[in-house]
């Protein structure tokens, strides 16, 4: 079984892949359970009651401390717009929306850096020596330049991110082959030309493919940055929870922004292929 | 008249390897010359050198009595691989240069440009059809078509520019023989009809024969020293058959300057 | 052949995975949890000095000692994966009781007073601060110092026109100073020691004004104290005698010997001898066990943890269900409970405290 031509029929591909799923699933209620039987009131790895009710709390319910609550009684929707997670999700959604806005100019500098020499020459040293650097550790600068709201959040991203977005665009760059800057030229293309209508647009799937890669990390230093200090935002939000083990809104929580990053790598890759639908390494 | 194309003096040196050395050679208006040669000699680089694609160690390159460094619409190029644009199609391919030229990078931008873009795109499809291809390619992307029509959309790319010099670099050097064959006569046929001097680069002397009004062989005396002009001949059209094929006589005489020269082996005898 | 290798790998992996209780070790024993902060640091030096061992060799039990980050030694607690830990006595009544891990407190160990501490910048005043952001941990002693504050100045009613940001406490320091635009901060020291030094940094309020009501604990689940075997109780004594030795040699005559002693505590957290002796003195350490009994079996101690108990239950600190401050119950040393008496959580057990008073460990 266990060869390079054994391709497993239907039933098995189906079962093999959901097994760890199963697997997984099944592992967790029995150790629930057995912490149940110790404890009923275990709160450490929550039962399938428990975990309902902190999945209605987290999407029904405003934050309890809250003061200007959301209606009490109402339609699911209106419930939903005011509640806990929702208010969490905006929070944190504007914070990525803002940092997915500055990784265009990322993506431009990279393009320009790979196509004119002197900015390349410029710039690429000092950004391969800022790339090494780990954000996180720089947040005392971090804090002084930019305070501890919106904004230093949002640099943190950047910052821990944009070099790698730089260094990929350039690389890209770099990847197009002479000939087709050559043909630009002869086709009575100039400099700016053959920069954006020939190599920017060969890239643009690509670096938007770079940039799904890089989802994982902008939510890795959006979350450092909203446990750090905030006010609100999902990661906040988790943070607060584990003060009284609210393992039972914490999970519901994390499947809900995997859900969203899994959202959003879906929306690029769909986007990706709209537009240019003659990349086929999709 | 000063000709079209002088390399004076030309010396190449990459990686403290000379390439070329003292290269001479002139081209005039209107001339179809076949530049062959075993691989390394050093054809490509002079290819390159009269693009304007790259720059010689010593010497100078003129186009029309100036130096001109820098590639431009005046010498359009078909390379052997990554000759078209992926992210566009047959017909944007094809219309890329004219928009570009009449309109810039920001005049893309005004209504003026979507009026003229359907006259340039009739243009276009002129083109495709003396290429031989069907209108219905024009809204597929290069990566549907086959390496022979790929070629003819590069071609059909370069020459509506109308350009003064048509530099070919390899450029059926990765099809297969028979649409290889359809090509060579494709190009033989556009020369003809629209009188732009082409360079054509190839390693097969078979195909260099069929082609050029011209042949120019380069080559090394010592394996590690640079290319030089081997041979230097004019094939005369009173030579070829109606077909474009060089007589038996003609061909003879070729091949025994050639296997006199101890360059029979190396350079490929191929189709023709 | 192959498909045999898989499958013995796979089967090796399953057996190890089923039969890995570890056999009854030969000696019971057990880990305490701990974290940085001047009242806890002595549990490293009792475990580097030999002093516990030699406790715990005593009552024939092993006691491993681990360091962990304040929160995570809370969640490790709570998870049961460590048996007694190092808490104040706000956690040592939310985390149990949202969790229905009853709790024991074996070891008072001392009180905040001055340690925790309210700075403003600008000239901030206690009644200027509604509609200004305050930096804190949220929901732990440092919000419950805040809202002592503005209560003892009558100004509750305005607790909540003040925008709290949750700041995790090993950034607060760095990012009150950092950016000089934030006014207010609520923190502990050695952060409040480092803030405190800024320039146009003053403090309102700190913990000496609420002496008693931010206490320091070493608290055991109750279900291994009551262990049938009894190893519980003499893992409880063990803690207790050297922790009572520690802090005697901590309370010698100022010299030498004394100084040697607290430099090697202060090195736990990388402190120098001068920070350490600087946070003591606004540390209210009970060092004979005499005085920790006493203040403990004090009546005033139960009206400080209704201050604290009252607090708990309005940020829904007692559970998320919990529906009034007697859902839970505390247990005090003289029997009485505060709330119900059906689910006690926390107890405060005076008797290791009083037997190291009488010399009995």
């Amino acid at each position: 079984m266990l060869r390079i031509d054994a391709s497993p029929n239907r039933i098995t591909t189906w079962t093999l892949s959901w097994f760890l799923f199963a697997a997984g699933i099944a592992l967790y209620f029995y150790t629930s359970h057995s912490r149940h039987i110790e404890n009923p009131e275990d709160k450490v790895v929550p039962s399938l009651t428990q975990l309902a009710q902190g999945t209605a709390d987290a999407f029904l319910k405003p934050d309890s401390e809250q003061k200007d609550a959301g209606p009490a009684e109402g339609s699911l929707p209106a419930k939903f717009f005011s509640s806990m997670l929702w208010t969490d999700t905006v929070a944190s959604s504007k914070r990525f929306a803002w940092s997915m806005a500055l990784l265009v100019p990322a993506v431009l500098l990279g393009l320009h850096m790979g196509m004119f020499p002197i900015i390349g020459t410029f710039f690429l040293r000092f950004i391969l020596f800022f790339d090494k650097i780990i954000a996180l550790s720089v947040l005392p600068i971090l804090f002084i330049a930019f305070g501890i709201d919106e904004l230093s959040k949002v640099m943190l991203i950047v910052i821990g991110v944009t070099p790698t977005i730089i260094l990929d665009s350039f690389n890209l760059t770099k990847s197009v082959p002479p000939e087709q800057i050559v043909k630009g030229f002869t086709l009575g293309a100039h400099d700016f030309g053959v920069t954006y209508r020939i190599v920017m647009k060969q890239i643009l799937p690509r670096v938007l493919n770079s940039i799904r890669l890089n989802l994982k990390s902008i939510m890795l230093f959006l979350f450092a940055g909203e446990m750090i200090a905030s006010q609100d935002g999902l990661a906040f939000r988790i943070a607060l929870l584990r003060r009284h083990m609210g393992m039972n809104v914490i999970i519901p929580y994390v499947l809900w922004v995997a859900l969203l990053l899994f959202l959003v790598d879906l929306t690029m890759r769909l986007l990706n292929k709209k537009i240019h639908p003659w990349f086929r390494e999709a | 008249m000063t000709d079209l194309i002088q390399l004076e003096n030309i010396g190449v040196t990459y990686h403290s390897k000379k390439v070329l050395d003292s290269l001479t050679l002139s081209i005039a208006a209107g001339e179809f010359i076949a530049v062959c040669g075993e691989t390394g000699c050093g054809k490509s680089t002079m290819l390159r050198l009269i693009l304007g694609a790259e720059r010689p160690t010593s010497g100078r390159v003129l186009i029309d009595g100036r130096e001109l460094p820098r590639p431009d619409r005046n010498r359009g190029y078909v390379p052997q691989k990554y000759s078209l644009f992926p992210d566009k199609t047959v017909l944007d391919n094809i219309t890329f240069g004219p928009e570009m030229e009449e309109f810039g990078l920001i005049g893309m931008l005004t209504p003026r440009y979507y009026r003229r873009r359907a006259e340039l795109r009739e243009q276009a499809h002129a083109y495709l059809r003396q290429m031989g291809l069907q209108p219905g390619d024009g809204a597929k992307y290069p990566d549907q078509l086959s390496g022979g029509m790929q070629q003819r959309v590069a071609i059909a790319q370069a020459l509506i520019m109308r350009p003064k010099i048509l530099l070919m670099d390899e450029a059926f050097s990765a099809l297969d023989p028979a649409t290889r064959g359809g090509m060579q006569r494709l190009v033989r046929k556009l020369w003809a009809e629209t009188g732009t001097t082409i360079l054509f680069v190839t390693h097969n002397i078979s195909e260099a024969i069929f082609l050029g009004t011209r042949v120019v062989v380069l080559g090394k005396d010592d394996p590690a020293g640079s290319s030089k002009v081997m041979f230097d001949l004019e094939i005369p059209e009173e030579s070829r058959e109606p077909s474009g094929i060089v007589g038996r006589d003609e061909m003879d005489r070729l091949s025994a300057l050639i296997e006199g020269a101890g360059l029979g082996e190396k350079l490929e005898i191929g189709v023709a | 052949m192959p498909n045999r290798a898989l499958a013995f790998i796979l089967t090796s992996l399953l057996v190890s995975a089923c039969g890995s209780k570890p056999a009854a070790a030969p000696k019971p024993s057990f880990v305490v949890g701990w974290s940085v902060y001047v009242g806890w640091n002595p549990w490293y030096y009792m475990a580097k000095s030999g002093i516990l061992n030699k406790w715990a060799d005593k009552y024939n039990v092993a006691i491993r000692v681990q360091r962990f980050d304040y929160a995570p030694s809370l969640d490790a607690f709570v998870a049961k994966n460590i048996d007694a830990c190092a808490m104040t006595n706000m956690e040592a009544l939310d985390m149990p009781a949202s969790a229905n891990i009853d709790t024991t407190s074996i070891i008072t160990g001392d009180y905040s007073n001055g340690n925790d501490a309210l700075m403003t910048r600008h000239d901030l005043k206690l009644d200027q601060l509604p509609g200004h952001k305050v930096l804190l941990v949220e929901k732990t002693v440092s919000q419950y110092l805040f809202e002592r504050a503005l209560t003892l100045n009558g100004l509750e009613k305005k607790i909540d026109q003040v925008k709290l940001v949750n700041t995790s406490d090993s950034d607060i320091a760095t990012a009150f100073i950092g950016d000089t635009s934030q006014d207010a901060v609520v923190t502990w020291k050695p952060m409040v020691s480092q803030i405190a030094k800024q320039k146009d940094v003053k403090t309102l309020f700190n913990s000496s004004q609420i002496p008693g009501e931010i206490v320091d604990l070493m608290v055991v689940r109750t279900d291994i104290l009551k262990r049938p075997d009894g190893s519980g109780e003499r893992f409880a004594k063990a803690l207790a005698g050297a922790w009572y030795e520690t802090t005697k040699l901590m309370s010698g005559p100022a010299g030498a010997d004394t100084d040697k002693v607290l430099k090697e505590i202060a090195a736990g957290s990388e402190d120098t001898l001068e920070s350490y002796k600087e946070q003591l003195s606004t540390t209210n350490l009970f060092y004979a066990p005499q005085a920790a009994a006493d203040f403990t079996t004090n009546p005033e101690f139960k009206t400080k943890m209704n201050l604290v108990r009252q607090f708990c239950f309005n940020h829904a600190l007692l559970g998320a269900n919990t529906k009034s401050v007697d859902d839970v119950g505390i247990q005090f040393p003289d029997g009485s409970v505060q709330g119900s008496k059906d689910r006690i959580t926390l107890r405060f057990n005076a008797n290791y405290m009083q037997m190291a008073a009488q010399g009995k460990l």
